[in-house]
């Protein structure tokens, strides 16, 4: 599975440390803020056009409180992203929505716990079925 | 302040514990449902917040389901809203404080009665810092964004998936 990463300055760290953490799970990265991005916004938003355009397979976005970056990679069509703060939500918005992203808020979520979430977001597949009428609702707007 | 609250069947429970915590506080609520636990669609409900609060009727939004993820996406994905889901004061302060967020989210089924009231309370009480810096952020946010006019106030909207959804299309 091919993961790609983004961070503006406030998750830069986060997403070094992660980075390190899935290649040494034999994930293979897709870094595209080998420097970090002028905000948050620059950063979520490419990720969200790489995972859509299949050149990766999912995605983990970083910035300060994850939630900018949620709230701006939703903006783009067809995009799904979840912020993301404990281990529970992190495999259940794969299962139930599919979730192509996850954002982690460096300023949040400790080391530990973002290894964590990495782990529970990848390691579980989505579920369709029933939800695939959700994700069709959300794929239909705008 | 009008308070917009939507949720899905998994977390009734929860919008009814934050709809009278709000109106205990004074405020006034516009629930747009679900009302029971009958399986339903989180987009559903996300969208009917959205147009309380894109169009004013509403001054902010309160959105639930299981996790957050879905009915908060659904939200964002409307002209006008910046959603934010979260799971701590601090990130529902920040939320509005630099990002004029104006529909808030938490999982239901996740964060715990206590701290999501406090969680709700500090976002309608946190206020916009409208600096140039933040001004910057919230217009960026807002150039990414698309229109579809015909998901405005439209019951209809999703009539397609719903009748799919009727004819068994949809199966565990």
């Amino acid at each position: 599975m091919k993961i790609a990463l983004a961070a503006d300055k406030d998750g830069f760290t986060l997403k070094e440390h992660i980075k390190t953490f899935l290649r040494q799970k034999d994930y293979e990265i897709l870094d595209l803020s080998e420097k970090p991005a002028n905000d948050f916004i620059d950063s979520s938003v490419e990720l969200a056009h790489i995972i859509l355009d299949k050149k990766a397979d999912r995605g983990v976005m970083f910035d300060e409180y994850g939630l900018g970056s949620a709230m701006a990679s939703n903006k783009v069509h067809g995009m799904v992203t979840a912020n993301v703060s404990e281990e529970n939500t992190a495999h259940m918005t794969t299962q139930h929505n599919g979730a192509k992203a996850i954002a982690i808020g460096a300023g949040i979520v400790g080391e530990r716990l973002a290894e964590q979430i990495v782990t529970a977001y990848l390691s579980v597949d989505y579920a369709g079925g029933r939800h695939q009428i959700r994700l069709d609702m959300l794929e239909k707007m705008y | 302040m009008i308070i917009a609250l939507g949720n899905d069947h998994i977390v009734t429970d929860v919008k009814m514990q934050i709809s009278d915590f709000l109106k205990a506080s004074g405020h006034q609520i516009i629930d747009v449902g679900t009302y029971d636990n009958t399986r339903t669609h989180y987009p559903i409900y996300g969208l009917k917040v959205a147009d309380l609060v894109r169009d004013g009727r509403a001054d902010l939004g309160v959105v639930l389901c299981g996790t957050g993820v879905g009915i908060s996406t659904a939200a964002d994905k409307n002209i006008g809203i910046r959603a934010a889901l979260v799971g701590d004061v601090a990130s529902a302060k920040y939320a509005k404080e630099k990002l004029n967020a104006n529909v808030i989210s938490f999982g239901g089924a996740v964060v715990g009665e206590h701290l999501a009231e406090d969680i709700v309370a500090a976002f309608i009480k946190t206020e916009y810092q409208a600096t140039a810096e933040n001004r910057k952020l919230v217009e960026k946010i807002n150039q990414v964004e698309q229109d579809n006019t015909d998901q405005h106030d439209n019951p209809h909207f999703f009539d397609h998936e719903m009748n799919l959804w009727s004819e068994g299309y949809y199966h565990d």
